[in-house]
């Protein structure tokens, strides 16, 4: 059913609203997901990278909503197929949930995480369009995009904390992954404090949205498969 | 020296060279492991005294890490100082206000990580059922009961421990530990690990004292309430 959506998102190359339809569609896969599997469908590689496809495309319609069809689309719907393909191509975790993961912290820890890791996407989408053109509506759009998705970043980070106090018995674990996480963290602090810096702003901080995202996926991806820690399951 | 820490360049270095260090040290962690290993299997400060110290090396990024947050905390003080001295206007209370939070907030959770890295403890240990330990502060710490969830196909759903802490020979507190359900009482947290049920039924326990827990907490709930409050504010004004 899913290869469908190679069919859906790239309907919005010819309208941008078209998204709507596979948002829509790949919506209703995801709650029938969650539905036959009696859990949160966010475990595992398949899950999660058709997850943070389709909150990309969420971000997406929403910024774009006035748009027409230019590199904005084609660069988003792009990253959507990519992830999409990654998705397709892992294997899927059935069953429920193992038992530490069955806590509102870990799901709230999850999906905002994943939704900022969206908002970061179309964040440094942004930020290429603002180096193709110039634009400062371009780079309004990507600090907007930075701005919430370090917000709810950071609250993710927090509930991860108290899942990993209620769980481990520590907030903090001394691992790879979490101090990655806290480089994006970092980063994107960075960003924010440099955009008030004379000399930083305009194509210097673009350039940050996009390094950033890239920051982002390995430490969602590479991480997770070069180096051993506390977010495997 | 105070224009260098009041500076946002300072600001923008410092958190790039925390950057490089964590990165740097997100490769020896596991390239040495037996070093890395005990960071989060004792207090911090037991580690860097009795491990970190040792191998300087391999430890560097760390003590490198601790030294850019010295500076960053400096920084940060020094310039939300600044910030909210002079005049201050009904107007722009709120823009000016929320940063600070945001710093604040950021200077009570390292706080919180300073407390929780030189003082509490933190033990663990294999308990049969019905067995008692002792914990540092005294107190007696019981395993009750073991009890576990299964299906028919083996898989185990759900597990649980019956646990009872005593002072003086009286029971002070009682619950029951399960994943992501440990026991608070008396400043300390009892977790269930894992457990074996042959030969005979037996938990891993952990008992943890993290002085800096409720400060982090604090620190995290202010940290959220400045940056929405700068989400709204910015967000029409960019």
């Amino acid at each position: 059913m899913e290869y469908i959506l190679f069919i859906l998102y790239p309907l919005a190359l010819v309208r941008l609203r078209l998204v709507l339809i596979a948002l829509a569609f790949h919506g209703a896969l995801i709650v029938g997901s969650a539905v036959r599997y009696g859990r949160i469908p966010l475990i595992g590689t398949h899950d999660t990278l058709g997850f943070l496809a389709w909150s990309i495309g969420v971000v997406y319609l929403a910024f774009g909503w006035r748009r027409r069809r230019d590199l904005y689309s084609y660069l988003t719907i792009s990253l959507i197929l990519l992830l999409l393909a990654g998705s397709v191509i892992s294997p899927v975790m059935k069953g429920p949930l193992p038992p530490v993961l069955r806590t509102i912290w870990f799901e709230l820890h999850v999906i905002l995480s994943f939704v900022s890791y969206a908002l970061f996407a179309v964040g440094a989408v942004f930020g290429a369009l603002f180096l193709r053109d110039g634009e400062r509506e371009h780079e309004t759009d990507q600090y907007r995009n930075l701005l919430l998705g370090y917000v709810l970043f950071s609250i993710a980070m927090i509930f991860g904390g108290i899942w990993a106090h209620l769980a481990w018995g520590t907030y903090w674990l001394w691992t790879p992954k979490e101090l990655w996480t806290t480089i994006v963290w970092f980063f994107y602090s960075l960003y924010l404090h440099a955009r008030l810096v004379r000399g930083w702003t305009g194509r210097p901080v673009a350039w940050m949205g996009i390094v950033g995202f890239l920051i982002v996926m390995f430490t969602y991806v590479g991480v997770g498969l070069l180096m051993k820690s506390s977010h495997e399951f | 020296m105070k224009n260098f820490f009041l500076s946002l360049k300072t600001t923008v270095w410092l958190l790039t060279g925390l950057i490089c260090v964590f990165f740097l040290g997100s490769y020896l962690m596991p390239a040495y492991k037996d070093i890395h290993g005990a960071m989060n299997d004792r207090l911090l400060f037991e580690w860097v005294e009795q491990v970190a110290v040792d191998h300087p090396w391999v430890t560097g990024w760390f003590f490198l890490a601790l030294a850019a947050l010295v500076l960053l905390t400096i920084n940060t003080i020094v310039c939300s100082i600044q910030a909210v001295r002079g005049k201050w206007s009904r107007e722009d209370f709120l823009l000016r206000i929320a940063p600070q939070v945001v710093h604040m907030a950021f200077l009570i959770i390292l706080l919180a990580h300073l407390l929780g890295a030189g003082w509490g403890y933190r033990i663990s240990g294999m308990l049969p059922q019905g067995g008692y330990g002792r914990l540092p502060d005294g107190r007696v710490l019981q395993l009750k009961a073991i009890r576990v969830q299964g299906d028919p196909s083996g898989y185990i759903r759900d597990w649980s421990a019956d646990v009872a802490v005593y002072e003086s020979d009286r029971e002070t507190a009682a619950g029951v530990l399960g994943p992501n359900a440990p026991l608070f009482t008396g400043g300390a947290g009892i977790y269930l690990k894992s457990f074996e049920l042959k030969p005979t039924p037996m938990a891993f326990i952990l008992v943890t004292k993290d002085p800096g827990a409720v400060w982090a907490l604090a620190g995290a709930v202010l940290f959220m309430i400045g940056t929405v409050i700068i989400l709204f504010l910015k967000w029409k004004k960019v």
